[in-house]
């Protein structure tokens, strides 16, 4: 193979690297700040599953993948006010909460879907090139020749590392996190707090399926989002709770997944199966290395994550 | 305002309350859903209760789809008692199927049938403790969090089975569909009610179910798992090896859901496939919370929830309603069920502000 073509395959390959990063992006920013406000929210598959279902129909119906996008990320974020209510409320198990999550997401979808399988999006979200900066080698193409969610989880990057770390926003975010007691103390509401990120990480989670069938893959299948709500759940631990180390984790994860897809269409001796599972695989060794590293530095972790927080019980 | 006062010891009034509550609530919000299907949700809850208690065989039917539950759920309390968050029964679930039909299909069909069923238990228990092994190891090591683990080693579990199923074990002569050859009748797990699928992994649920109990009430080891369920820093300034507990119990629980595997393909289909469960790995979690973490309630909620999933695949084939309220219905009945916790923890009543 020359120089040539390799060059444009790299460059097919991680232009669809961060499509698919993309799509587990949302839901690892979302989550990393549902864990910051001391909220685990381990529902994020079946938000994403009933963002991609509701992003896909309502995009079907209306012809417009916009609506369908904000659909999708809606019906994420009110499937977790489920998990606000049982978590800060009535101060439930979270891991469980988190769990039925899931399944729900999982049953809604496979309950009102199946009139939509065989079906596709005709419009879908547009690429467009951004000025100069699709004019760069290499990079540009890479990155300045996509669609718009792509363009504006860029900016959601930048924007909330800097809600999380230069803002009063963020410190009391962190402080209810880390101690939740001290914080209501300053005078911050906790619970509003905890119920607003919850919800954020809901929309985001639903943003992210939503992404899936309007701006990845145009159609419906039963449980299409194959465990990447998880994938997400580990990447929030890989990037130790910061939004600029989540890129890392979440691209890495889209190289994989558009590798395994582009050796598949290319037709190797490697089985599907095998192929299929080096996400997961991979997924597992980064998450254990991670845990080793993020325990020898004591960095991250918010103090109080899944602990419930009741003002009445002194 | 609310006033919380903590309770000190749960009525029994409520312990029976909840859970009934939870269920109603469950089948309610169900019935909404069906609605939307423009389908009378009374006629499937009828159809639902036909086929999974109307007559002999169904609720024959029902005890086969009980049969893994009761084994996975025994397993899973074990753990839960620790708190220790076992996701991944159904890997587990997988790897004890794939393990003991190696035997099945590829050991001597003139065997003894004693040996060879001997023979693919121990494998599937091997099995099933191995992929248990892993994540209870990271975590007693390194603390590496296990929903997270076992949930990824599902879908690693789930590949190698569709490796084999679409490689080197598929029937030749199965017209390319990922299905292994049928099993020889020496690895066939015996039927124990004639004219049905009930099979020998019933009684070993039950066997199963009353061994955890007995493990956890009565055994030091027992006592130890609920000190570290209750407080893993007061276990450990007590002396407690948590790393080794740990350890202990996924081996046991995950060799308990192997065996369900194994039972699932040796007793009921008799061939390997990759669909090997409804959905069992994520029904387990519920019914293990819904009988209170108690194996021997456990069998009953099993029972319960193995006539919901019978009944689903009925209604799915005579009314055309999706699997998937199945799921649904649970799902609701468990997220009723831990939101009521707050009712047993604490008594809540309701104060008028004088100030």
């Amino acid at each position: 193979m020359d120089g040539i073509s390799t060059y444009f395959i790299l460059i097919t390959l991680l232009f669809s690297a961060v499509k698919s990063g993309t799509i587990i992006l949302l839901p690892t920013i979302g989550e990393i700040f549902t864990e910051r406000s001391g909220v685990l929210n381990l529902g994020i598959e079946g938000m994403m599953l009933v963002g991609a279902f509701f992003g896909f129909v309502a995009a079907y119906l209306t012809n417009n993948p916009y609506i369908g996008f904000v659909v999708g990320m809606l019906s994420g974020g009110l499937l977790s006010i489920i998990h606000a209510v049982i978590s800060i409320t009535l101060q439930g198990n979270q891991i469980v909460s988190g769990l039925a999550l899931t399944i729900i997401g999982g049953g809604i979808t496979n309950l009102y879907g199946y009139h939509y399988t065989d079906l596709r999006l005709t419009s879908t979200l547009k690429n467009f090139p951004i000025p100069f900066l699709s004019k760069i080698p290499f990079l540009g193409p890479i990155f300045f020749n996509q669609d718009i969610i792509v363009y504006l989880s860029y900016i959601l990057i930048v924007v909330m590392w800097y809600i999380l770390y230069k803002t009063k926003i963020g410190i009391h975010l962190r402080a209810v996190g880390d101690n939740a007691k001290a914080a209501n103390a300053m005078g911050v509401n906790v619970f509003k707090t905890r119920y607003f990120w919850t919800f954020f990480g809901g929309l985001l989670a639903g943003a992210g399926g939503a992404y899936l069938t309007i701006g990845y893959a145009p159609f419906w299948l039963d449980g299409m989002t194959f465990g990447r709500g998880w994938i997400a759940v580990a990447l929030v631990i890989f990037s130790m709770w910061n939004p600029l180390y989540a890129i890392i984790g979440a691209y890495l994860f889209g190289s994989i997944d558009a590798l395994q897809f582009q050796l598949q269409a290319a037709g190797t001796n490697i089985p599907s199966s095998i192929l299929q599972m080096l996400p997961y695989l991979i997924t597992f060794i980064i998450i254990t290395f991670a845990t080793i590293f993020v325990r020898l530095k004591h960095i991250g972790v918010p103090k109080e994550l899944a602990k419930p927080f009741s003002r009445e019980e002194k | 305002m609310f006033i919380f006062e903590r309770r000190e010891s749960v009525p029994l009034r409520l312990k029976i309350m909840i859970p009934i509550i939870s269920i109603i609530i469950g089948l309610i919000i169900g019935a909404i859903a069906i609605l939307f299907l423009n389908v009378d949700p009374l006629q499937v809850y009828k159809a639902i209760l036909i086929g999974s208690f109307g007559s002999r065989y169904a609720f024959t039917e029902t005890l086969v789809f009980a049969t893994p539950l009761i084994l996975l759920t025994s397993g899973l309390i074990l753990v839960y008692r620790m708190g220790f968050w076992n996701i991944g029964a159904y890997g587990q679930y997988i790897m004890g199927a794939v393990f003991s039909s190696y035997f099945a299909i590829f050991g001597s069909p003139d065997l003894p049938k004693f040996s060879m069923l001997f023979i693919m238990i121990c494998a599937a228990l091997l099995g099933g403790a191995f992929w248990a092994f892993i994540p209870a190891f990271l975590k007693a090591l390194w603390d590496v969090n296990e929903v997270i683990t076992t949930l990824l080693l599902n879908y690693i579990a789930l590949s190698i089975l569709r490796y084999f199923m679409y490689g080197p074990w598929r029937d030749p002569t199965g017209l390319g569909f990922p299905l292994s050859k049928q099993f020889p009748l020496n690895a066939q797990l015996p039927r124990i009610i004639p004219n049905s699928r009930v099979n020998l992994g019933l009684i070993f649920g039950i066997i199963a179910a009353v061994i955890i109990w007995f493990i956890i009430n009565k055994t030091k080891f027992g006592y130890e798992l609920r000190v570290i369920g209750g407080n893993p820093r007061a276990a450990r300034y007590a002396g407690i090896n948590v790393a080794s507990k740990i350890i202990i119990a996924m081996l046991i629980s995950g060799a308990l859901a192997g065996l369900a595997g194994m039972v699932q393909v040796s007793g009921v289909l008799r061939v390997l496939q990759i669909e090997i469960s409804p959905e069992y790995g994520y029904t387990a979690l519920i019914t293990s919370w819904l009988s209170y973490l108690n194996p021997l309630i456990g069998i009953f909620v099993s029972i319960l929830f193995g006539a919901f999933t019978a009944g689903g695949y009925l209604i799915q084939i005579t009314m055309n309603v999706p699997y998937g309220i199945i799921p649904l219905i649970e799902s609701v009945i468990l997220f009723m069920l831990i939101g009521g916790e707050i009712f047993k923890n604490y008594k809540i009543s309701y104060l008028k502000r004088s100030f």
